[in-house]
Parts: C-alpha cells; sequence; structure tokens
C-alpha cells in the first residue's frame, strides 16, 4: 500500500449534512480526498454512501456544511464549470435504445461542447482514447444493448473517460455484474488511478474495497466510522459495528488485505474454528 | 494514454470513423422524407374536382398571379389551408417529441397528457366568452390553457423530482378534467355560436385563409429551432437526470423550458386548427424508429408529422365524394393502426 500522497487534495467535504426532506442521511461528515488515489468509501445499505458521493459530485445540495472543489464551494460554481473537472457515473443510467458505443462515449463530451462548435477533432481524439483505455476500440460501432454486462459497463466509464476529468466518481460500478466483471472493471478503476486521476468509488463489498482501495472510508449510520488505509479500517470490531453483522477477518491469502468472514455458521453446520484453517485468528 | 485492457479485436470492415457517422444516415432519411413531404404537398395542391394545370398550381401556390382560375382554387382556397395543415403538423410533431423525450416514454404527447385538451378548453371558453372562433383570438387562450395544463401536469406528476410515470397518469386527469370544462362550456355557449364552437373542437383545417398560414409559420419559426437547439442535451437528459447534472447539465431547466416549447406548440396549433389527435404521439415515434436515432429527433418528426397532417387533410378532402370529413379523423385512422404496427413488431421500438 502506497503512502497518502503530499499533494493537496482537490476535493473535501466540509461538516456536511445532507438530507431528503427533512430526513437526514449524513450527519456533520468531513472527508477529504486524496489526490491520485482510488478512495473507496463501504458501508451497509442507507448508511449514506451514495449519498455523500453525490454531494462531493455537486448533484446534491448540503443542508449544512460545504463541499469544497479547488478550495471553492461547488454549488458556488456552474454545473458545466463542474463538470469540466469532475466526472460521474451514477448507480443506473440509461442507454438510449440503439446508441452505439462510439455514440455513447461521445456524449460524454457534453460540458465541453458550445453551441456553435458542436464537434471539433479534440472532441474525436477524447473519445477514442477513452474507447482504447476501457478496451472498447473494435466494439465502438457496435449497440450497447448488444454488449455484455461487464463491456456495458465498460462503457459507462469510457464515457466519464471522455469527460476527460482528472477526479471522477463511480457509484457502485460493480453492482449487477458477475465476479470476473467486477474485478475486469475495478482493474480498470486501478489503471486510471494509477496514471494520475483521482478516484472516488462506492462499493459493496468490503474484500474488493480493501483490495483497490489506497484510501478507505467505513461509513454507518450517516457518520464516518473510519477512513485510512484498508488493513488498519477493516478491524472486525468496525465491521461488526458497522454492519451489525458477527465478523472474523482474516488477511487474504492472494493480497494480504483484510478478508471478512462472518462468524456465525449457517443453520446445521458447524463451525470450523479459525486456528485449524492456519490463519491467524482476530474474532470480535 | 495506455492501454490498459486488452483491445477487443476490431470488427472486419469497421473504420475509426466519427462519432457522428450514425446522423449520415439519419440525414439520409431525413432528406427523403423531406423531398416525400414536399412532392405530398404538390400532389395535394394540384388535387380536387376543379382541374388545374400543374403549371399554373405550382405558380399559384406561391402566390403569383397566374391570371387563371388557379389563383382562387389553388392561391385562396387549397394552398393556405394544406399549408396551415403542414405547419400544424410540423408543431404537433415537435410538441410530442419534446414531451417524450422529457418524459421517457412513448405514451407522452399532448393528446394524451391533457395539454391539448387544455388547449381546447381555453380556446371554447374565448369562444363562450367572446364568441369568435378567430385563430389569432384563439391563440391566447389556447397557449394559457395548453400552458395551465402542462404545469398541472407537472405539479401533480412530481413529488420534489418529476417522476415520468406519475406524470403521465397526472395527465390523464387533466385530459378528464379538461374535457368536462369543454363540454361544460359547450352546454353554456349560446345556441347561434355552437355550431361554430363545435366545428372547431371536432378539429378541421377547413377554410383557413392565409392569415392562419402567416400565424403558423411564426410559431414553427419559434418553436423547431429552439427544439432543435435542444436536441443534444435532451438526448443526454433521456439517459437520466444524474448522469445529465453530472456532465453539466441543469435537468430542472431544461425539462421547464423543453416542456413549456411543447405546450405553447400544442396551443398554438389548436388555435389554428382546433385539437387534431395522433400526429403528435404517432409522428416522434415513427421519426424514431426510421432515423434510427439514438434519443429525440426533431427535423425528421416534424417533417413526418407534415406528411401525416397533409396527407390525412388530403383524405379529408377527397376521399369522399360531397362529404368533408374532419381532417382529425383521418389522423386517427392513419395513426392508430400505425402505431399498434410498431408496437407489435417491435418492443425495443420505443426504447
Amino acid at each position: 500500500m502506497t503512502d497518502t500522497p503530499r499533494t493537496e487534495s482537490r476535493l473535501s467535504a466540509q461538516g456536511v449534512t445532507l438530507a431528503y426532506g427533512d430526513a437526514r442521511v449524513v450527519h456533520e461528515v468531513s472527508l477529504e480526498i486524496p489526490p491520485g488515489a482510488i478512495t473507496a468509501i463501504v458501508g451497509p445499505n442507507g448508511c449514506g454512501k451514495s449519498t455523500l458521493l453525490r454531494a462531493l459530485a455537486r448533484l446534491h445540495a448540503p443542508k449544512s456544511g460545504t463541499v469544497l472543489l479547488d478550495g471553492h464551494d461547488i454549488h458556488e460554481r456552474s454545473t458545466k464549470d463542474v463538470a469540466r473537472e469532475l466526472g460521474i457515473l451514477p448507480q443506473s443510467p440509461v442507454a438510449p435504445g440503439g446508441i452505439t458505443v462510439r455514440d455513447l462515449v461521445g456524449r460524454g463530451r457534453t460540458p465541453h461542447l458550445k453551441a456553435l462548435r458542436p464537434w471539433s477533432e479534440e472532441d474525436t481524439i477524447a473519445v477514442n482514447e477513452a474507447l482504447k483505455a476501457t478496451g472498447l476500440t473494435g466494439l465502438a460501432e457496435r449497440p450497447v444493448d448488444a454488449l455484455s454486462g461487464g463491456q456495458r459497463q465498460r462503457a459507462w466509464i469510457a464515457l466519464a473517460l471522455a469527460q476527460r476529468t482528472e477526479l471522477l466518481l463511480l457509484d457502485e460500478p460493480t453492482t449487477f455484474l458477475d465476479i470476473a466483471h467486477q474485478y475486469e472493471v475495478l482493474d480498470l478503476v486501478h489503471g486510471l488511478a494509477a496514471e494520475g486521476r483521482t478516484i472516488v468509488v462506492v462499493l459493496h463489498d468490503l474484500a474488493q474495497a480493501a483490495r483497490y482501495a489506497d484510501h478507505l472510508v467505513l461509513m454507518s449510520a450517516g457518520l464516518i466510522l473510519a477512513r485510512g488505509e484498508p488493513n488498519d479500517v477493516l478491524t472486525a470490531e468496525r465491521v461488526s459495528a458497522a454492519f451489525g453483522l458477527p465478523v472474523t477477518v482474516v488477511p487474504d491469502p492472494v493480497t494480504g488485505t483484510p478478508l471478512i468472514v462472518p462468524t456465525g455458521a449457517p443453520p446445521g453446520r458447524s463451525a470450523v474454528p479459525a486456528r485449524a484453517s492456519g490463519m491467524k485468528e482476530n474474532t470480535l | 494514454m495506455t492501454t490498459l485492457l486488452p483491445d477487443a479485436p476490431p470488427t472486419p470492415g469497421a473504420k475509426l470513423t466519427q462519432p457522428r457517422r450514425r446522423l449520415g444516415y439519419g440525414t439520409a432519411v431525413t432528406l427523403v422524407i423531406a423531398a416525400l413531404a414536399l412532392v405530398l404537398v404538390i400532389v395535394s395542391l394540384a388535387t380536387g374536382t376543379v382541374a388545374v394545370s400543374l403549371f399554373d398550381t405550382l405558380r399559384a401556390a406561391i402566390g403569383i398571379d397566374t391570371g387563371t382560375g388557379a389563383d382562387f382554387i389553388v392561391g385562396q382556397l387549397r394552398a393556405p389551408r394544406i399549408y396551415t395543415a403542414a405547419l400544424v403538423g410540423a408543431l404537433l410533431a415537435t410538441s410530442g417529441a419534446l414531451m417524450q423525450s422529457i418524459a421517457r416514454n412513448p405514451l407522452a404527447s399532448p393528446d394524451l397528457l391533457g395539454v391539448s385538451a387544455g388547449a381546447a378548453a381555453g380556446a371554447v371558453l374565448c369562444i363562450y366568452v367572446a364568441r369568435t372562433t378567430s385563430s389569432l383570438a384563439l391563440a391566447p387562450f389556447a397557449v394559457i390553457g395548453a400552458l395551465a395544463a402542462a404545469t398541472l401536469v407537472i405539479v401533480l406528476g412530481s413529488q420534489g423530482r418529476l417522476e415520468p410515470f406519475r406524470m403521465i397518469i397526472a395527465g390523464i386527469g387533466v385530459n378528464f378534467v379538461a374535457t368536462s370544462v369543454i363540454t361544460l362550456t359547450l352546454t353554456k355557449i349560446p345556441q347561434d355560436v355552437v355550431p361554430q364552437a363545435y366545428a372547431w373542437i371536432v378539429g378541421s383545417t377547413n377554410a383557413r385563409t392565409w392569415e392562419h398560414v402567416a400565424m403558423g409559420a411564426a410559431s414553427c419559426a419559434v418553436i423547431v429551432p429552439l427544439a432543435i437547439f435542444m436536441v443534444r442535451r435532451l438526448r443526454v437528459l433521456e439517459m437520466g437526470d444524474e448522469l445529465a447534472a453530472g456532465l453539466g447539465l441543469r435537468p430542472g431547466q431544461l425539462r421547464f423550458v423543453a416542456l413549456a416549447a411543447a405546450a405553447v406548440a400544442a396551443g398554438l396549433a389548436a388555435a389554428l386548427v382546433g385539437p387534431i389527435a395522433f400526429i403528435a404521439l404517432v409522428a416522434p415515434a415513427i421519426a424514431r424508429r426510421i432515423t434510427r436515432s439514438p434519443g429525440i429527433t426533431v427535423v425528421s418528426a416534424a417533417l413526418i408529422g407534415v406528411i401525416l397532417t397533409v396527407a390525412s387533410d388530403l383524405a379529408a378532402r377527397e376521399l369522399i365524394d360531397s362529404v368533408q370529413l374532419p381532417v382529425g379523423l383521418y389522423t386517427s385512422l392513419i395513426g392508430g393502426p400505425y402505431l399498434i404496427y410498431l408496437i407489435i413488431r417491435s418492443k425495443d421500438a420505443f426504447r
């Protein structure tokens, strides 16, 4: 795991409270997004992780507190202005019927297009690069409907890449994908961060988050329970408290990152003591 | 940028072309539709019980004094009526295209969302109060009625944020209310105005004048370019509010402008010829399908609207001797079955 880079954070939340109507879902949360790294936000359903991500992308106005982008309140800047700095892939965008991959990715150029200069060579180059980075060049003229789930998710990520922003926010990009496609998408995200992009990603799978994140944020009930390196954040105590599920944490046999295992065996099956499998015991 | 994933092998024959390659196909189809629309207008101008030479017809139709019977038959009777029908077709189709885009639903159209009925209610109230069926006098009332209905649909159809399905249910409700207002007003209208009011309610291109053409042309000159200007943004909005906002658009503002433009277009169309059913619903659906457009398309929809309305008008004039049926009857006869055909043929047609 790399050290947190010393350079200044471009995106941060400062005492942000987020609500839907009167129902508060995030309570006075502060968070700095380290540049050039992957920040993964994890936590149980309804803990406010997606809402926090949306607030960081200017899609949700805070009830109090501010989100700062390059030192300025993100809500004081125009949505188009923000879209040139920060890309967000929401949870379930809709691909128009019959649209080709290239057309879909091209729509990522929206914040850069002007009324009198609808499309330029620069836009074509950005689209071609986004297609190449996501391995979709050969599928560019295919209809999106004809792609596999993993390819389709790559196409959406390509759309966000065509936006050419250094900051990229992804809301559960692995949902609805099988395990191979999940890792395919995560490898892609990892590569993007390796190129210097700043990534914030909401993930469900804790082991995946631990494997890929440089900076892990564990949320529960609208608060940040812990943040930092995955090894420090994902302790059995914290995960058990956050999810209300007794767990033990063992090292991932491949990466050594934390692997979360529930301690309760299914009814009718006896739990094998962790020691018997030769792993370090770390039970609550 | 480095390649992070092995590239899929290129499809044989695939070229690295401009992202807008697809528009090439759509543009070609649009040009064909435009040619068809032009031919249809000429055929309609030249068709009638009084035979006029094609040369005189064309000259009279563009306002050249031929010194023959064509000046009256074509210049005063056929041309204004046909041009009005064409312009109304374009207005209705544009209105429908905008509504289908913002509702993300092929069933959204001013007729089904109660906006046309709202326009008709406004116009009938004007007929009741002012005892006139002049399009110019009806226009402001029809537009206000349409905007009021659209506002109701938006207010009832949203809870904090607009929900397309809720909006359609609200539209059905507004449609019923507006229809009741029309019926109620008709029962109160003095007997001598009822025939005029009723003729208007049915929707007719009969006895249109150059004033109607001027009004229709002015309406189109504002609405259609505005809609074309919004196409690129609306196509992004169709992919979801959050994605659109993330790409720098303002979904609420965009939807407001598009819906207002759609309501005004439907109101003006209603003021010109009364409520004409189905054009706004069917024309954009046909246009999207035949141009294979991934999202809203305005120019081809407007042209399909022209074709359908002019063809319906021609049928209303000529199909049954001695009886001039209302044009709205034929728009339904053409539009209804085609829509059913589309639904049966492909469940993806409207996605």
